[in-house]
């Protein structure tokens, strides 16, 4: 599955290989462009920070899913990694602040990665004899570990208000001090895409193939020379610095790290990320941070229930596309190659945007719920799409209420026309 | 006879307090195709377990070219030069089928666990893969997930996952489980063709492909080897005969 970005191999190899550039260099390339001119479309510094938060999440989830997709591996503290990461860079900041050491911060989140996946070593020689319930269990162990020892081991983690830095202490990068908001970017978009680029490449190394194999089955591995636990071990210790660098990235960007940084919260976040995004594809996790990032900071600032919005969105995902919305992109490729994905336009409007009316009258409800619960006695007024009224009366519950049934009703009604339009567009041959 | 390719002493194996494996002796020469037959239960995959490490033994050795396996994780015995199918299809399934066989190849290749060489780059890789693919016949699935593959398909491709590493000893379980006649047929062409020269130990049920394919025919009834010999010397055998063979014998015609 996660082969969909590379060439299809049944054509000849002397078109095989010329394709393969174009079709594998083509995604980085446009990736690439489009980190350059973001800050040109999205001036304002808060889209900055949304951005730098964004990218830095997107090296985190390509990290953990060389685990969870490339590998079957679940690991619930795998923030441990990212996290350890960070404080190192924060301490080695300082330490350039406090001795005027002349060193460069772009290089500091390669020390970040050193940093991460060393601890990988140490952690995956003993964690990754097996994949399941064990592994799991273990990574969980750990990642409390390590968030308990946070409060503990004061002088690596800082305590309670954990470690802080100045990263404009370091040398000056061809006379660029990072004092800006948009140097930091620049220099995170240069590590996200040197660490994605790397990690793509690292799916298709020999120790990153067999990944694959051990995750489908281990055993039919072990019966091709090769041990299930060496090549998870490999895979640990690549994400654990992938992770590290991520942290360092962090590191550079917030200029302090706390526990939260570490804790089991932070560790759901990004599997929740991942599979968000899917798991199946090298580019689902890069989805998956993109849409939560946007989820966590846009929402969040309109509602304060976002967090409600998102774990149902995840419960969504993982009943009904279990690929996340990559897997759900690219359900859509066998229909485009038939020419028949035209047809499915007009069923798709007739289901999902009365669907997604029906959606939002259930957000209103439960809106308004809150309100009616939560907001200071005497306070009736409230605004929600851009409407304001008054939450004790009846006329808005009705209103909702209806939307929310009218809407869901006609994309039930509608649901399975547009389940055959989808069977019809997936079928070679006949007329569309 | 030089070394043998295979060599079982005084093999054993219980789980618990029952004995299923109940000293084995059988010396496998270079090049011999060699199948054992037994009724269900006699311990067949069990033996195969024990030989390939699946399983540990409770006594007794297992010498590849004369060398001990005591010890040895399957993984070291497959770099040894051995390599199994299983009775169950074991395959990746969510690999293409050109994956399936290329991960077969790596190994053997060289490549180890390294994390600096590009698989799509090397075309010793591609090219056999391919080779092994055109041998059993599945080129043309070659972009197929393998768990999209017809059951014979599958089979076939398990026995291209075995041989793919260049092993010299090759050990099939069943290969013609569960096929029907045209089926067994082409694969049993198939393990013809690609055990050429190559040392064969296989489990099978069916009596046409044991006397089709094999030098020599051991038969294993509850844990223990109660003939060896040349198949039509196996046939012979009144104590075979009456254990097992009669009866399979009456079931085929």
């Amino acid at each position: 599955m996660s082969d969909q970005l590379t060439t299809d191999p049944s054509k000849p190899a002397q078109r095989m290989r010329a394709g393969s550039m174009t079709l594998t260099l083509g995604p980085w390339i446009v990736a690439a462009i489009a980190l350059m001119v973001m800050p040109y479309i999205f001036t304002s510094n808060s889209a900055l920070t949304i951005m730098n938060q964004m990218w830095i999440t997107v090296v985190f989830a390509l990290a953990y899913n060389m685990l969870l997709g490339q590998g079957g591996m679940l690991s619930f503290g795998h923030a441990v990694y990212m996290g350890l990461g960070g404080f190192f860079c924060m301490h080695l900041m300082n330490y350039i602040e406090d001795f005027g050491l002349a060193f460069p911060l772009p290089l500091l989140p390669l020390f970040g990665g050193l940093f991460g996946m060393g601890f990988a070593m140490i952690i995956g020689s003993f964690s990754t004899s097996g994949a399941g319930t064990r592994f799991a269990m273990i990574s969980l162990g750990v990642g409390e570990l390590i968030a308990a020892c946070s409060v503990i081991i004061v002088a690596f983690f800082g305590g309670e208000e954990g470690i802080s830095g100045d990263r404009t202490y370091g040398l000056p990068f061809f006379g660029v001090e990072f004092l800006k908001q948009i140097e930091v970017y620049y220099l995170i978009s240069f590590w996200l895409m040197l660490s994605a680029v790397l990690m793509y490449l690292f799916s298709r190394t020999p120790v990153g193939r067999m990944a694959n194999a051990v995750r489908d089955n281990p055993e039919r591995a072990q019966f091709l020379g090769y041990s299930a636990r060496w090549v998870r071990f490999y895979s640990f210790c690549a994400s654990g610095f992938f992770c590290g660098i991520a942290g360092g990235l962090f590191a550079i960007s917030y200029e302090i790290l706390t526990e939260e940084n570490l804790n089991a919260t932070s560790s759901g976040v990004i599997l929740l990320v991942t599979f968000l995004g899917g798991v199946g594809f090298f580019f689902g996790p890069i989805i998956g941070a993109i849409a939560f990032t946007l989820l966590q900071t846009v929402l969040s600032l309109q509602t304060e229930l976002w967090a409600i919005y998102v774990g149902a969105l995840f419960l969504a995902t993982v009943m009904f596309f279990p690929g996340g919305l990559a897997g759900l992109m690219m359900m859509h490729v066998p229909a485009l190659r038939l020419g028949k994905a035209s047809g499915l336009v007009m069923p798709y409007i007739k289901t999902l945007i009365p669907g997604a009316i029906g959606v939002l009258g259930v957000c209103a409800l439960i809106e308004m719920t809150f309100h009616f619960r939560h907001a200071a006695k005497g306070d009736h007024e409230m605004t929600l799409f851009w409407t304001t009224f008054d939450s004790h009366t009846v006329m808005p519950w009705l209103i909702a209420g209806i939307i929310a049934a009218v809407g869901l009703g006609v994309a039930r009604a509608t649901a399975p026309a547009m389940k055959e339009a989808w069977d019809e567009a997936n079928t070679a041959g006949g007329a569309s | 006879m030089s070394t043998a390719a295979l060599e079982l002493t005084g093999l054993k194996k219980s789980f618990g307090k029952a004995e299923i494996i109940r000293g084995i002796d059988l010396s496998i020469g270079k090049a011999e195709r060699h199948a054992i037959i037994g009724p269900n239960g006699a311990g067949k995959s069990t033996l195969f377990n024990l030989i390939t490490a699946r399983f540990p033994p409770s006594a007794g050795t297992v010498k590849l070219h004369g060398e001990d396996l005591a010890g040895l994780e399957p993984y070291q015995i497959n770099r040894k030069g051995l390599s199994r199918s299983f009775q169950i299809t074991n395959i990746f399934p969510k690999m293409t089928v050109f994956e399936n066989v290329r991960c077969a190849l790596l190994w053997s290749q060289g490549y180890k666990y390294s994390f600096w060489n590009l698989v799509n780059r090397s075309r010793a890789l591609t090219e056999g893969a391919e080779a092994i693919l055109e041998q059993i016949n599945l080129l043309e699935r070659r972009n197929l997930p393998a768990g999209t593959l017809s059951y014979a398909e599958q089979r076939a491709l398990e026995i291209g996952i075995t041989i793919a590493g260049g092993a010299d000893v090759i050990m099939l379980d069943e290969p013609t489980a569960g096929m029907s006649h045209s089926e067994t047929d082409y694969i049993t062409d198939l393990i013809m063709k690609v055990t050429e020269g190559k040392t064969l130990i296989m489990v099978e049920h069916d009596m046409g492909v044991v006397f089709g394919l094999a030098d020599r025919i051991s038969v294993l009834v509850y844990g223990e080897i109660i003939a060896t010999g040349k198949p039509e010397d196996v046939r012979a055998d009144p104590r075979v005969q009456e254990a097992y063979l009669g009866a399979a014998l009456e079931a085929e015609h």
